[in-house]
């Protein structure tokens, strides 16, 4: 019997006493229908998530396509002055587009060995025990909301940037890193833990046998074995610093312009998502200030989701291989 | 390499992966500690008379004729030092002097007027009423002792004359007694200084006891009430007792902080001794008790978040994350159930998981931006109500984001409930239906109720998809989900930059956030025990 004909015999409404054992579609054309109007509604139901995928791609299109028929995308992208308001509006994004890079690229330098670093720890050196008590911990981090990280970089950070450590600025670029590297570190920690694991034990006993310390062992064969894993990691990691709205917009000074000289990260940015928040409460709706940030949404939506489809991908790579190895 | 420098290079790498991990554990006490510590100072603190002042006024709270009574207690001191301010103001606020003397002048003309005297005698005294005025006048004008003096004589010399006697030109010479006396102890030439000073230390007396009693209450009410907490009592003693000042030693230099000490602009005077009192005393007047201020989370606040609690933010949180729940709760549950009950995996199923991870991967402004062009703008005139950002549209929103959180998490329990479950209950004759309805659903239960937890912590969380869907700063308490409301994330960002008047009270920026952390944190511990024990229940640890 396959699986098709056991789901009839069980089918919703069976009174499996009184009726023979297998139905035929012919005799047992109520339940046929029933489990198959059951089964299409429940798909319908479950066709919410694809329905809302579309459905916000449709409206921040819809809401941007106006401005981009009316501006060009080229100086959209390459112009730095983001002058809205001004009576000759000028709508160049690059230094927003900046200013995200800015923030994500610090938080990875930061975010990035501290979390692999973490990862290797809870995977390979301590004990189960104490792993049970450092994962919560961590995972305590990602549960922290935003506003309250960036609570914590407005009220504490900058403060003590701008008293204690010589800062113009408490508000810059390095703060709203900083405090968005512990933001995605969770991320990092929790996927590159899984992969890290996920690499048999084999490989490690077999290093170890040819005489390998511990840390030739994961630097030279663990670490090489789970790097679509990593690279997963750090991706998911980057979406959490790009997409973040509420750290950016506190903590990084809200001035659109390009830091000069260009590695300065004390100086104050501003980010695509803080412009977004920022913004949209004095505009009018429909006005060309209000589509131009539904365009810089779709922007920051097509590149969240390339990195979501590289991570996928890196993911699906990982997966496979630990697959073979099993 | 050497056995042994491979064997330090391996501890050296175990010492810095423990290194790391303190360094997150670290950083986790470093970011929750000031925000808990100076949150818990929102509930827990030392309140004083001013604070069960305001209580009464606003909250109609605690025993009144105990509050009347402490206030007695303390009103002396209290006028003790308003009398010596005032007094000290009788020598130096020579304007106002300058005016209470014309306007006894006017009284006294008026009842001369109406006292039937002969023409003659009433001019007389008229004259004589107009020179004392005079005199007075130039005295207090004046910056030469001498003067001051021989004008005083003059007037004094008319104290006993009878024909002033029992009329409103008596206050002529009680003004002059007290002029003298507060005269001898001021450097006249300092006059204006003083003015200044005496009217900034009477500034900062409102703030720290409140106004003056039989004076008109301030409009607002945040002026009508002196420091309510000791802390800010002692910050405002402080600032009563050292004045702080920003000086450029040279020019093109930093600007450096210079404290001097208040009392020294008052030296020689009878105000110099007054600090001391007002220090010593301050105790006495202000009675600071300690408090467990439990009501700071069903309090409204007035005005803005300045007194009061966080109880309209608190409903708004719990109403959004419930009715987002309302909404997500059985999306959730069907979507995981048909995902991992119902199909095998196809094309469709890899589209749907497909869709499910992109839209846990789209930043949280986007689901705002979707849920004001979508909900508020489309949706609500499209269903013919007013379209402007509400309680519905908010949750709306966050359902949507939270939707993938809610699907993973029961669609994990759900693959979690071992099979020989299903197979028993598939044999004994249950349908499928029945079998996910009665087994693997109970079984499945508290896992799914871990993943209802999160999401519940990641919606009260959620600031950027309500900012404009549907919460506000400020308003009033939402009376049907058509409204707006407040809730503690976006009253946490509005009090950390966007109200002036919140800078004032830190407890307050403080007390808001700790509470959101705390509510978020208890979900999220509950939820991780309850993973824990459904694991060992489920495998039988």
């Amino acid at each position: 019997m396959n699986d098709s004909q056991i789901n009839q015999v069980l089918s919703p409404t069976a009174d499996v006493r009184h009726q023979p054992l297998v139905l035929s579609y012919g005799q047992g054309l109520g339940n046929f229908l029933s489990l198959y109007i059951g089964r299409s509604i429940l798909f319908l139901i479950t066709c919410t998530s694809v329905l809302s995928v579309l459905l916000i791609f449709f409206f921040i299109i819809k809401e941007s396509l106006p401005f981009l028929q009316k501006f060009s995308l080229t100086e959209f992208l390459t112009n730095t002055g983001w002058y809205p308001q001004a009576e000759k509006p000028q709508f160049g994004a690059l230094a927003l587009v900046a200013g995200s890079f800015y923030v994500t690229i610090t938080a990875m330098v930061f975010a990035v060995p501290t979390g692999i670093l973490a990862a290797v720890f809870l995977s390979d050196i301590v004990s189960f025990r104490v792993q049970n008590i450092v994962k919560p911990v961590i995972e305590l981090l990602a549960a922290i909301p935003s506003v309250a990280y960036g609570f914590f970089a407005v009220m504490v950070l900058a403060p003590w940037m701008q008293n204690k450590a010589g800062f113009n600025t408490g508000v810059n670029a390095l703060n709203a890193g900083i405090v968005l590297a512990v933001m995605a570190l969770p991320t990092i920690v929790s996927v590159a833990q899984d992969s890290i694991s996920a690499v048999g034990r084999e490989l490690r006993e077999a290093s170890y046998g040819l005489g390998a310390t511990r840390m030739e062992t994961i630097f030279k064969v663990v670490i090489p074995a789970a790097h679509s894993g990593i690279i997963a990691a750090i991706i998911l990691g980057m979406m959490r610093a790009v997409g973040e709205t509420m750290v950016v917009w506190m903590a990084s000074g809200n001035a659109s312009q390009i830091p000069h000289p260009w590695w300065d990260l004390s100086q104050s940015i501003r980010t695509m998502t803080a412009t977004i928040a920022g913004d949209m409460g004095e505009t009018a709706k429909g006005s060309d200030h209000y589509r131009s940030l539904f365009t810089i949404g779709l922007f920051l939506l097509i590149m969240t989701l390339c990195l979501n489809l590289f991570s996928e991908y890196f993911l699906t790579q990982a997966a496979k291989k630990s697959g073979i190895r099993k | 390499m050497k056995i042994i420098v491979r064997c330090i290079l391996d501890k050296i790498f175990t010492a810095i992966t423990w290194i790391t991990v303190f360094i997150i554990i670290v950083l986790l006490i470093i970011i929750l500690g000031p925000i808990l510590s100076k949150g818990t100072s929102a509930i827990v603190f030392k309140d004083t008379i001013e604070f069960r002042k305001m209580e009464s006024s606003i909250h109609n709270r605690g025993s009144e004729t105990q509050l009347a009574a402490q206030i007695t207690q303390t009103a002396s001191i209290r006028q003790a030092i308003y009398d010596t301010i005032e007094k000290f103001k009788r020598g130096v606020d020579t304007e106002s002097l300058t005016d209470q003397a014309r306007a006894i002048y006017r009284d006294f003309g008026l009842q001369l007027r109406y006292k039937g005297l002969g023409p003659q005698q009433y001019t007389e005294i008229r004259s004589l009423s107009k020179d004392i005025r005079d005199r007075l006048d130039t005295a207090f004008a004046s910056e030469d002792k001498s003067q001051i003096a021989e004008c005083l004589n003059f007037v004094m010399q008319y104290a006993d004359d009878p024909r002033f006697k029992g009329t409103s030109a008596e206050a002529f010479f009680k003004m002059a007694i007290d002029f003298k006396t507060a005269v001898e102890k001021i450097d006249l030439a300092k006059h204006y200084e003083y003015v200044k000073a005496v009217g900034e230390l009477e500034d900062l007396l409102t703030q720290l006891l409140g106004p003056r009693p039989g004076k008109a209450l301030p409009a607002t009410a945040m002026n009508q009430f002196g420091a309510t907490r000791w802390d800010l009592a002692e910050k405002l003693m402080d600032n009563l007792l050292w004045k702080e000042e920003w000086v450029a030693q040279k020019p093109g230099q930093p600007l450096v902080k210079i404290r001097t000490e208040r009392a020294k602009e008052f030296a020689g005077t009878e105000i110099e001794p007054l600090f001391g009192y007002i220090k010593d005393n301050l105790e006495k007047i202000l009675k600071p008790q300690w408090r467990f201020y439990w009501q700071y989370f069903i309090d409204n606040s007035t005005p803005g978040h300045y007194f009061g609690g966080i109880g309209p933010e608190i409903l708004g949180t719990l109403l959004l994350t419930l009715l987002s729940m309302v909404f997500v709760i059985p999306l959730g549950i069907i979507s995981a159930a048909y995902l991992t009950e119902c199909t095998t995996d196809n094309v469709v199923v890899r589209i749907i998981r497909m869709c499910i991870n992109s839209l846990a991967g789209v930043p949280s402004i986007i689901f705002g931006l979707f849920g004001l062009a979508f909900f508020v703008l489309f949706l609500l005139p499209f269903l013919g109500l007013p379209s402007k950002p509400c309680i519905l549209t908010a949750s709306l929103t966050l359902s949507i984001l939270t939707l993938p959180v809610m699907i993973r998490a029961s669609e994990e329990a759900i693959k979690a409930v071992p099979l020989t479950y299903k197979e028993a209950s598939l044999a004994m004759g249950a349908s499928n239906f029945k079998t996910f309805i009665s087994v693997t659903l109970p079984a499945a239960m508290p896992g799914i109720l871990t993943g209802v937890i999160l999401s519940l912590s990641r919606v009260a969380g959620e600031t950027a998809p309500i900012l404009f869907t549907g919460a506000v700063a400020l308003g009033p308490v939402p009376s049907s989900i058509f409204h707006s409301t407040r809730t503690l994330s976006y009253g946490s960002y509005d009090m950390a930059v966007g109200d002036r008047l919140a800078m004032m009270v830190p407890h307050n920026q403080y007390g808001m956030v700790a509470t959101l952390v705390i509510l978020v944190l208890c979900l999220n511990t509950s939820a991780i025990i309850l993973r824990s024990r459904l694991f060992k229940k489920l495998h039988g640890h």
